[in-house]
């Protein structure tokens, strides 16, 4: 295989999973919400996705499109959970995702069934090369996790995302400063939705097809992975862990050809993903790059005294 | 279309009954620990190998296959409890980081599982007879489910009830605090919970297995429903499990029923659990639990 073409398709791979990995920092980083159905919502964009552009939408719209039919269920499916302790929206998420994937695996006529439909790429140029179609999904990949980041980011350092925090560390003590967690909570899984949504659409038109094989609760699980590994509540540290953990599943997949093992490599991997992340959780819980403490004029001036604001202002 | 109530009825028992003793481990170590293990699926699954792997591979019958994985799983779940969640839950991990670990250790084990063995689906070989009793199709098997789910909730009653171990499993559960305070060693109280939690649910990998096949994604093909059972139940408690198995069974096999009759696939019997367990979070979020405050 070439070379160059299998490390482009690493960097889509990053790319795509980065904009998954930032939506559930956002859950969970910031938010502190357990969504363990996260591929729930990737799989609802592929899907929208796939079903509009077959009808002739254009990419951009059965992006949005994909980003707002997954946004609605990530609002409908934790309505009636979001007022209770995490464990119940974990589950009650899981579930859903188990069950979306068994409806569009038994009903052929919404995209195939078990065999699922093909998808057209988002932008196909006449007599491109693999190469240069790698090169314009990663442009693509990469523009969509640019506008992400970039809302994550000013999100986490607003007054908004500073009163997402605060319900993530006391619930009872943000809701006596008249916080209403149960609508910021919501409205951080919608957003979360939303994003994972757009990352299911450019997942279903760089691999040329949607089938239910390709959300399996494995997703969900190896998103856990790069935001835990990388940092929650730090964006840069959940894109280092999408990295990583990427980097790692092709090093496993090349390894693979080369070791003789008495043991199914692919297993092998699972398993050590499973010893990676129980080892993350009970040596270092921050991850690898912590979060940033929160920076504002106020506590500055009550860090450093008022000369240091105004100097800073001169 | 003509339906057999009568045999819809006795499914819906047989259902029950495998999602009870599924359910019994899972709800008390729930209570007990205070986070939902989804590895509980991969102790379902241990057990159904183990006992495919004693009555099958070796060929040394049911009855100790029974016996074999009850003890093995028990003793994997107690290394799991004491390895992963006691030092998590030391750290002062909190219930999301606990409930992650827990995904962990069911890849783990899941995939272990398949590399061992096979990801071929496997079948004990052994053949049950089935008869009719009026117009109901019976076999052993299921005879012998319904029997043990039966012999399970008498003998967990009186455990719970009357014994000392028992006492302190409710204790700790209600007010661990206060439970420490007495005299009750909680730690070894919460060991005990793990080790018989997936003890059972070995028993009803093998039941699933013996009825269905063997996989490594047998308990979490089940695992679903058994979620339904502890949240429509009350989280924790013993009774309102008894109740919520055979309300989710009876829930399951008419639904198939109905189905059925709409034309639909079969395969959407899981998501009337989901629809329980939907409904049960909105309307009462502790479940049967005020109906059965005693335990």
């Amino acid at each position: 295989m070439d070379p160059l073409l299998y490390v482009l398709d690493l960097v889509v791979f990053i790319g795509i999973f980065g904009i998954v990995a930032l939506s559930l920092n956002l859950e969970f980083g910031f938010a502190g919400l357990a969504n363990f159905g996260k591929v729930a919502f990737f799989l609802i964009g592929g899907y929208t996705y796939a079903l509009l552009s077959q009808v002739g939408v254009p990419f951009y719209l059965c992006l949005i499109a994909g980003a707002l039919v997954s946004a609605i269920f990530g609002l409908l499916i934790s309505l009636p959970a979001l007022r209770l302790r995490a464990d119940y929206l974990a589950i009650a998420v899981l579930a859903f995702g188990e069950i979306l994937r068994l409806i569009v695996k038994s009903e052929d006529w919404i995209a195939g069934g078990d065999w699922g439909v093909s998808v057209s790429p988002a932008i196909s140029l006449m007599g491109a090369s693999h190469r240069v179609d790698a090169l314009v999904n990663i442009g693509l990949v990469y523009f969509c996790l640019f506008i992400c980041f970039l809302v994550v980011q000013l999100l986490a350092n607003s007054p908004y995302g500073r009163a997402m925090r605060a319900i993530r560390e006391d619930e009872v003590a943000a809701e006596a400063l008249g916080k209403d967690r149960a609508r910021y909570k919501a409205q951080a899984l919608m957003l979360g939705s939303a994003m994972a949504g757009v990352a299911g659409g450019l997942y279903v038109q760089y691999l040329h097809c949607v089938l239910p094989g390709m959300f399996m609760p494995m997703i969900t699980f190896t998103v856990w992975i790069m935001v835990l590994l990388g940092g929650p509540a730090n964006n840069w540290g959940v894109l280092l862990g999408a990295g990583l953990v990427e980097l790692f599943d092709r090093g496993a997949n090349i390894a693979k050809d080369y070791l003789v093992l008495p043991i199914d490599p692919s297993s092998l991997q699972y398993i050590l993903f499973g010893a990676l992340i129980i080892f993350v959780l009970l040596y270092r819980p921050q991850g690898l790059l912590k979060e940033s403490p929160i920076k504002t004029k106020a506590l500055e001036a009550a860090r450093y005294g008022r000369s240091a604001v105004k100097s800073d202002r001169s | 279309m003509e339906v057999n109530w009568a045999q819809v009825l006795f499914n819906s028992a047989v259902t029950g009954s495998l999602y009870l003793i599924g359910a019994v481990g899972l709800t008390l170590t729930y209570g007990l620990s205070g986070f939902p293990n989804f590895a509980h699926a991969e102790f379902i699954t241990l057990g159904a190998f183990m006992g495919y792997w004693v009555a099958e591979q070796l060929g040394l019958g049911l009855p100790l296959a029974l016996v074999v994985a009850f003890l093995v799983t028990g003793i994997v779940s107690f290394l799991c409890y004491r390895g992963i969640f006691q030092p998590l839950a030391k750290r002062g991990a909190s219930i999301i980081h606990l409930m992650v670990g827990s995904i962990a250790l069911g890849f783990i084990l899941r995939h272990s599982i398949g590399a061992a063995w096979t990801w071929r689906p496997l079948y004990f070989t052994a053949a049950w007879s089935a008869f009719d009793i009026g117009p109901v199709r019976i076999s052993g098997l299921w005879l012998w489910l319904i029997f043990t789910a039966i012999a399970l909730s008498v003998i967990m009653h009186f455990v719970l009830v009357k014994t000392k171990i028992g006492k302190a499993i409710r204790a700790s559960a209600s007010n661990p605090e206060l439970a420490l305070a007495s005299g009750i060693n909680v730690d070894r109280v919460i060991w005990i919970t793990w080790f018989i939690g997936a003890g059972l649910a070995a028993i009803a990998g093998i039941f699933r297995g013996a009825d269905t096949q063997i996989w490594p994604m047998t308990g979490w093909d089940i695992i679903l429903p058994i979620f339904a059972v502890v949240i429509l139940g009350g989280i924790g408690n013993y009774y309102g499990a008894i109740a919520a198995a055979f309300i989710i069974g009876l829930a399951e096999n008419i639904g198939v029923v109905g189905l059925i009759a709409l034309g639909l696939s079969t395969t959407y019997r899981i998501g009337i659990a989901f629809l329980i367990l939907i409904v049960t979070l909105i309307v009462k979020p502790q479940g049967l639990a005020m109906l059965f405050r005693r335990a």
